[in-house]
């Protein structure tokens, strides 16, 4: 294993990890990132390719028990900003509702992967060094948008807020004051606490990747009861 | 504005081609919906004895503070206007969930007023303050279906490389979410009585026969897209609010319960389809914005995605007569295209049970009285169910007579006398179908509408039908045993005493003071928190519950709670019961213009001819109080009686304050809800109430 080191991937113009990249760079460090999260925020693999420490925790979202209500996205609005706004909220639920299930429903949250963090020129998304979370310093964006853009899911999840003139994306909650729990890993995630499908569920546990990214089964068998396909199997 | 109101309403005159805005704040004391609706076609539609195809007819298309935020399942719009589908035609409205209410409020707008008539086939594209009316033709919308006009339109509107479309009129304005959009099909196009909006895959607004309005004027579609903050009063207690909704009261999904399947808030996420689930294709369940359940499905076919209730159901019979008791695919398919052309499925579906019994009868067919070119030896079909379709929804041969509405048609035929007294026509109120929940065994639903406008299609009460009749017909034992469960409905009627009464079936029951009561809070209770906070018809009020210690409900706790966590009013359920009441106040003012009276209210003949013999459900088990005790007894079998609806009538009246010679509001009534101005608007064209 390389030496941990510090990088700057701004600074020295370290080339970013490719999604597959990243995830088997993840499945190699795992353990490492969650003890040297604390202290690092990259790390350098032997491949000189960069990798960043694993986050803490992630947001699973089961695409075939969403139902498209999108309190997620009402809920995960108001606990960051006090208001209701969809453009605003971290997790996007977008869907066609002429398109056959499960296509009909494509549910965005952040990977946690570190696509944008690379992308960032000036160091405003970064891993937050307490708990690994994918996190935007708004102060320090300057409203490039590269981070958008390199985001790997479909509709990206990091998003320009007009009203903060910065990027944003999902932060666990770790800073939502309008809600009176305590976010983040320990605490609450809005958009779990609402979900009334039970669609969205934390784990500190790394999920289980696929050419599509997560794609867990939240399903259990009292889901068959409602006239739904439970497909316990996967 | 804040607090749950976007501020402003979007006025689009359609015959000068232009918009304007109307301040939120000027109609705020009628909360939203259907309040400010009516308060608005009060002070706009100058002449309200005006047809509704006439290009003078507002119609209003209005939200609440609620939608958009984490209120459970109050995302929703009310719309209003002059219908075209009941006989006389008047002020009516109709209400649809989906997306549109949320996306409307986020692009900054309340309602949407529409006034005049556009030269040209037009549709209304808002991107937050810009509003631009579109060509239809141009644009190629005209002429297509309500599913292909929707993906026409989000052709239109190509997202970034990034997922996310630039909108609006500033830099940053920026929303991942397609746009919402309400359009008409073929039936609205040709100016039918039948015709529905439709938005999405299955919400539709089809009372009224808006769908014909807006063909009417020359409107196919509005498509709206928005990315601005609704403001809310508390948001974290509005937060702490829908935390506990799901915890305390919401269904876990995840593990079975005891009772769930009786409940509405906390109701399971079953589909409401009414044909037995398909097991060779996956499916999910498919939620109205901000649903704490959700009522439809998506397919992996899909075939009838977000299709519910009737449109499931109008088919189901024909289809497992046809194919040897095999329900198939085709009542999806029937389902499906209900929805995209655009038709009130209630006209289409009682219209096909009457014209398949005059064919029967050898009375309907090719050059016979009922002169129609179907291919009933197909019936049950898909090739048949097509053909009845598309003729209605193009006005072609006998369609041009049908999309009049079947009552109409009737009259065309000259049967509308002999079947109505029958009964094959199951017309009961208003020259309009009715709704399966008979006036003669479930009398508020019938007082309502016969005292009302239309087919009232409110729940509410429904499940004290539903739930025992269930357990009755499977032979299973009920949840909660009739004393019980009026008991727990009438606690939860504020401001009236708790008197279980008002929930006495038995036939006495049906003409007392306590089932006028009943429809009273019924009418006040919908008109406020169900159709102006707009909370889901589905999902409340909620009475009773599976979680709860007590078994007790959220009403009349949840409806304020979240709507205070919204606008910070401090509104107490009484209250809005008030505001519902003089809502109700307006909407009978308006009517009386139109030229309601007391002698108008009757029900169709067959409801006082012939023994209600259960109809589309078969026995009929409600609570009923009789020789000392509650039960769930049958009550099948009744007629109504015509002195003792008239008794009904006075009692409600008198109930309401209103002229009971007449039924026209008086000067003290409107008086005490604030309504002066209308009680002079009354007297000046001769029309106020008695004292």
């Amino acid at each position: 294993m390389s030496d941990i080191k510090d990088v700057n991937p701004a600074e020295d113009g370290a080339r970013g990890l490719s999604r597959r990249q990243f995830m088997g760079g993840i499945g190699a460090l795992g353990a490492l990132g969650v003890i040297g999260g604390a202290v690092a925020q990259v790390f350098l693999l032997p491949d000189e390719v960069i990798a960043y420490p694993v986050s803490g925790g992630f947001l699973l979202v089961d695409q075939k028990k969403c139902s498209g209500c999108s309190t997620c996205m009402a809920a995960c609005a108001i606990a960051h900003h006090g208001a209701a706004n969809h453009s605003l909220s971290r997790i996007q639920i977008t869907q066609n509702p002429f398109k056959a299930f499960p296509y009909d429903i494509d549910p965005v949250q952040c990977w946690q992967c570190d696509e944008c963090v690379q992308a960032c020129p000036t160091g405003a998304m970064h891993v937050d060094p307490e708990t690994g979370v994918r996190t935007v310093d708004q102060l320090r964006c300057i409203g490039c948008l590269r981070c958008v853009a390199a985001c790997p899911r479909a509709v990206s999840a990091v998003q320009w807020s007009e009203e903060g003139h910065a990027s944003q994306k999902c932060d666990l909650c770790l800073d939502t004051p309008y809600m009176d729990d305590e976010g983040g890993i320990d605490g609450r995630r809005a958009c779990e606490s609402v979900c009334p499908m039970r669609a969205i569920k934390f784990t500190t546990d790394l999920p289980e990747q696929t050419e599509d990214g997560y794609s867990p089964n939240l399903r259990t068998e009292n889901w068959a009861s409602f006239g739904y396909v439970a497909d316990i199997e996967g | 504005m804040g607090n749950g109101y976007a501020g402003k309403i979007l006025r689009v005159d359609l015959t000068a081609g232009t918009v304007s805005e109307i301040e939120t704040e000027q109609y705020r004391e009628w909360g939203g919906g259907h309040g400010m609706g009516s308060a608005i076609f009060w002070d706009l539609c100058a002449d309200k004895t005006i047809s509704g195809f006439d290009p003078a007819n507002v119609i209003t298309i209005m939200s609440s503070p609620l939608a958009g935020t984490l209120a459970p399942s109050a995302s929703r719009l009310e719309i209003q206007g002059i219908g075209v589908q009941s006989t006389p035609e008047w002020f009516t409205r109709s209400n649809m969930g989906g997306r549109f209410a949320t996306m409307m409020k986020f692009a900054g707008w309340d309602g949407i007023v529409l006034e005049g008539a556009a030269s040209k086939p037009t549709w209304i594209e808002i991107e937050n303050d810009r509003v631009v009316l579109r060509d239809a033709e141009t644009d190629g919308l005209w002429g297509l279906d309500t599913y292909d006009t929707q993906e026409r339109i989000w052709n239109l509107q190509v997202a970034n490389s990034d997922g996310w479309r630039e909108i609006g009129t500033k830099s940053g304005e920026r929303a991942a979410l397609q746009s919402a959009v309400i359009t008409i099909g073929p039936s609205g196009e040709k100016k039918s009585r039948v015709g529905a909006l439709i938005h999405d895959a299955g919400n539709a607004a089809a009372q009224g026969g808006f769908g014909g309005v807006w063909g009417a004027k020359n409107l196919k579609a509005i498509s709206v897209i928005g990315s601005k903050d609704i403001d809310v009063a508390d948001a974290a207690a509005l937060l702490n609010a829908r935390f506990s909704a799901r915890e305390d009261l919401g269904v876990n999904v995840d593990e079975p319960k005891d009772g769930f399947g009786w409940a509405r808030f906390s109701g399971n996420p079953s589909p409401a389809v009414m044909y037995p689930m398909p097991t060779d294709v996956g499916s999910r369940p498919q939620a109205c914005q901000s649903c704490i359940s959700s009522c439809r499905a998506r397919f992996s076919d899909g075939l009838g995605n977000e299709s519910s209730c009737e449109e499931t159901y109008f088919y189901f019979f024909a289809d497992m007569m046809y194919n040897q008791g095999q329900t198939t695919p085709t009542v999806r398919y029937s389902a499906e295209m209900v929805q995209r052309l655009g038709i009130n499925v209630y006209e289409i579906d009682h219209g096909l049970n009457w014209l398949y019994h005059l064919y029967q009868e050898g009375i309907a067919g090719v050059g016979k009285q009922v002169d129609i070119d179907l291919p009933w030896d197909t019936y049950g079909s898909r090739e048949f169910i097509e053909t009845y379709q598309r003729m209605v929804a193009d006005r072609e041969g006998a369609g041009d007579i049908l999309a009049e509405g079947m009552w109409r048609a009737a009259e065309h035929w000259g049967r509308l006398e002999e079947d109505t007294a029958s009964g094959v026509l199951h017309y009961s109120y208003w020259g309009l179908p009715e709704h399966g929940y008979d006036p003669r065994a479930e009398a508020y639903w019938g007082w309502g509408s016969i005292l009302g406008d239309r087919d009232i299609n409110e729940h509410d009460f429904n499940n004290l039908f539903w739930k025992p009749s269930i357990a009755k017909w499977y032979g299973i034992p009920s949840w909660m045993e009739a004393e019980e469960f009026v008991t727990k409905f009438a606690e939860r009627m504020l401001p009236f005493d708790p008197d279980p009464m008002m929930l006495d079936f038995s036939e006495d029951g049906m003409y007392s003071e306590g089932q006028v009561k009943l429809t009273a809070w019924h009418r006040h209770y919908t008109r406020f928190w169900k159709e102006s906070a707009l909370y889901c018809d589905y999902r409340f009020a909620d009475f009773y519950s599976p979680k709860t210690e007590d078994r007790g409900g959220f009403t009349p706790e949840g409806e304020p709670l979240f709507w205070n966590a919204v606008t910070g009013d401090g509104m107490s359920f009484t209250d809005g019961m008030e505001l519902g009441r003089r809502i109700w106040n307006l909407d009978n003012a308006i009517w009386t213009i139109q030229g309601r009276h007391r002698d108008m209210v009757k029900y169709s003949e067959y409801l006082y001819e012939v023994p209600y013999g259960g109809h589309l459900y078969g026995p009929y088990w409600m609570p009923t109080f009789e020789d000392g005790t509650w039960d769930y007894r049958l009550v099948t079998g009744r007629v109504i009686d015509r002195e003792r609806m008239e008794d009904v009538k006075t009692m409600f009246y008198e109930l309401e304050g209103w002229d009971v010679s007449t039924g026209w509001p008086t000067r003290e009534t409107l008086e005490g809800v604030d309504l002066g101005h209308v009680a002079d608007t009354l007297e000046a064209a001769g029309k106020l109430g008695g004292e």
